[in-house]
């Protein structure tokens, strides 16, 4: 499976200071960012934006895209928030009910059924878009 | 009933937070189950947080990084925070928050990957961690496998029930859920239903491919499905929440035991832990201990209170 990997660029508001333990470390083809300590200053708790992203050959950037957008719609999140292919639903805040709700959102988008023990499976945009992609290709081949 | 345990003090470990402040709690015995739970709400204070982030590991900074948006990243801080800090309570200090590892078994269900010589026995701790947006709870057991599960009372689906029960549920489920007329308390059914199944799959460990929701069904046993309608909540006294798998109906798994909580007036709670049998011990039902915590805060032990409401307890 190939993989692209954009590079990351990690922006701090203005009051997060990182102290002198951060490593950026660049070793052949991924450059990673590790915090390993970082302090808020201010009384208000500001969001870290990371827009680095993998690219998977398995599924399209647009069925990718669509998927980010139900999810962001089940889960009430901001339309400009960023999700990437392995964001979890979880860690976005989907309790389990969310998950069956965005494979049901998504089976309505993309005209497909999504097996019972798969609809639970689902934790992630990527694994969300493989299947999708998965199933649309096997109702068109049958 | 206290199973004491001791362990030798391992001198080298090294204490991250100097400052921190974490209760040391006696492990759960055989016969009990143990759960604390954080309010995310109420936990806003930035240099909290930022304590907290301290105690994740790298990995787990960097997916806390990666989320979008404030609430969502302060979220996966205090999920990871109750996590290390729960566990760390029942090692009698030996091992700190920060230094505790995780891996997943064959199917997916985080376990703590102990790291420790020959001088130590880790204590066989189960655990295993649910949220929603307005709670965290993280239950925790010796030797007992547990699955548990949170929702909201008041949660809303965007998909009609009945469009729900019929996909996920049995038939005996759906049949339940249509003999409640009022449609409130049929919506409250369907949560509480929904959040023992979730806890159920949570305690097998095995996944949902293992156990699809409609391949076992979970019923209230005794004289509560006629309370229920009556007013409105099972009676605690005589239900009890037992699980038959469709392919042996008439073998009723007494392998699983159920407790359903109402927390906060404000949250159902389901959980299931394995009911393992000890020759020459008695069977009886764990004790449910339940916390509310700010870890190194504050911690209040709210099982005997009002906070606490029992729907079911275990039998």
């Amino acid at each position: 499976m190939a993989t692209i990997s954009a590079t990351s660029s990690i922006r701090f508001c203005s009051s997060l200071k990182l102290s002198s333990s951060t490593t950026l470390q660049v070793n052949g083809r991924t450059s990673t960012v590790k915090v390993t300590h970082a302090g808020w200053k201010s009384k208000s708790f500001p969001s870290l934006r990371c827009t680095g992203f993998r690219v998977s050959c398995s599924a399209k950037p647009e069925t990718v895209q669509k998927v980010c957008e139900i999810v962001k719609k089940q889960l009430a999140l901001p339309a400009d928030s960023e999700l990437t292919p392995d964001s979890k639903f979880a860690a976005l805040g989907a309790d389990s009910l969310d998950t069956v709700e965005i494979v049901m959102g998504l089976e309505e988008e993309f005209d497909i059924n999504v097996e019972e023990d798969n609809s639970q499976n689902i934790t992630t945009v990527q694994e969300a878009a493989d299947l999708i992609e998965e199933l649309i290709s096997k109702k068109s081949g049958a | 009933m206290f199973c004491k345990r001791g362990f030798s003090m391992h001198t080298t470990v090294k204490s991250f937070c100097s400052s921190s402040y974490l209760t040391t709690i006696p492990l759960p015995s055989k016969r009990e189950t143990h759960m604390w739970y954080i309010t995310p709400d109420e936990l806003k204070d930035a240099s909290l947080i930022d304590q907290y982030l301290n105690v994740l590991s790298p990995s787990e900074k960097e997916n806390v990084i990666r989320l979008p948006g404030d609430k969502l990243q302060r979220s996966a801080i205090l999920a990871r925070t109750l996590v290390r800090t729960t566990l760390a309570r029942y090692t009698n200090s030996v091992v700190s928050p920060s230094l505790f590892k995780f891996r997943k078994n064959n199917f997916g269900k985080p376990e703590v990957d102990w790291q420790c010589d020959k001088n130590w026995k880790p204590p066989p701790l189960h655990f295993n961690l649910s949220h929603t947006s307005s709670l965290i709870a993280c239950g925790v057991t010796v030797d007992m496998p547990i699955g548990i599960d949170v929702e909201e009372k008041q949660r809303k689906t965007r998909n009609n029930l009945s469009s729900l029960a019929r996909r996920f549920f049995t038939l005996d489920e759906v049949d339940y859920l249509n003999t409640i007329s009022n449609p409130e308390i049929q919506r409250q059914e369907f949560i509480k239903l929904w959040t023992l199944k979730e806890a159920y799959v949570k305690a097998l460990g095995k996944g949902f491919s293992a156990a699809p929701f409609n391949t076992f069904t979970i019923r209230f046993r005794g004289t509560s499905r006629l309370s229920l309608q009556k007013c409105g909540h099972s009676n605690s006294e005589e239900s009890e929440i037992i699980v038959e798998t469709l392919a042996e109906p008439k073998n009723v798994t007494t392998n699983w035991r159920f407790a359903l909580l109402e927390l906060a007036s404000s949250h159902y709670v389901a959980i299931c832990v394995e009911n393992k049998r000890i020759k020459g011990v008695e069977n009886d039902p764990p004790l449910l201990k339940v916390w509310k915590t700010v870890p190194f805060i504050k911690d209040e032990l709210l099982s005997e209170t009002d906070s606490v409401r029992t729907i079911s307890s275990f039998v």
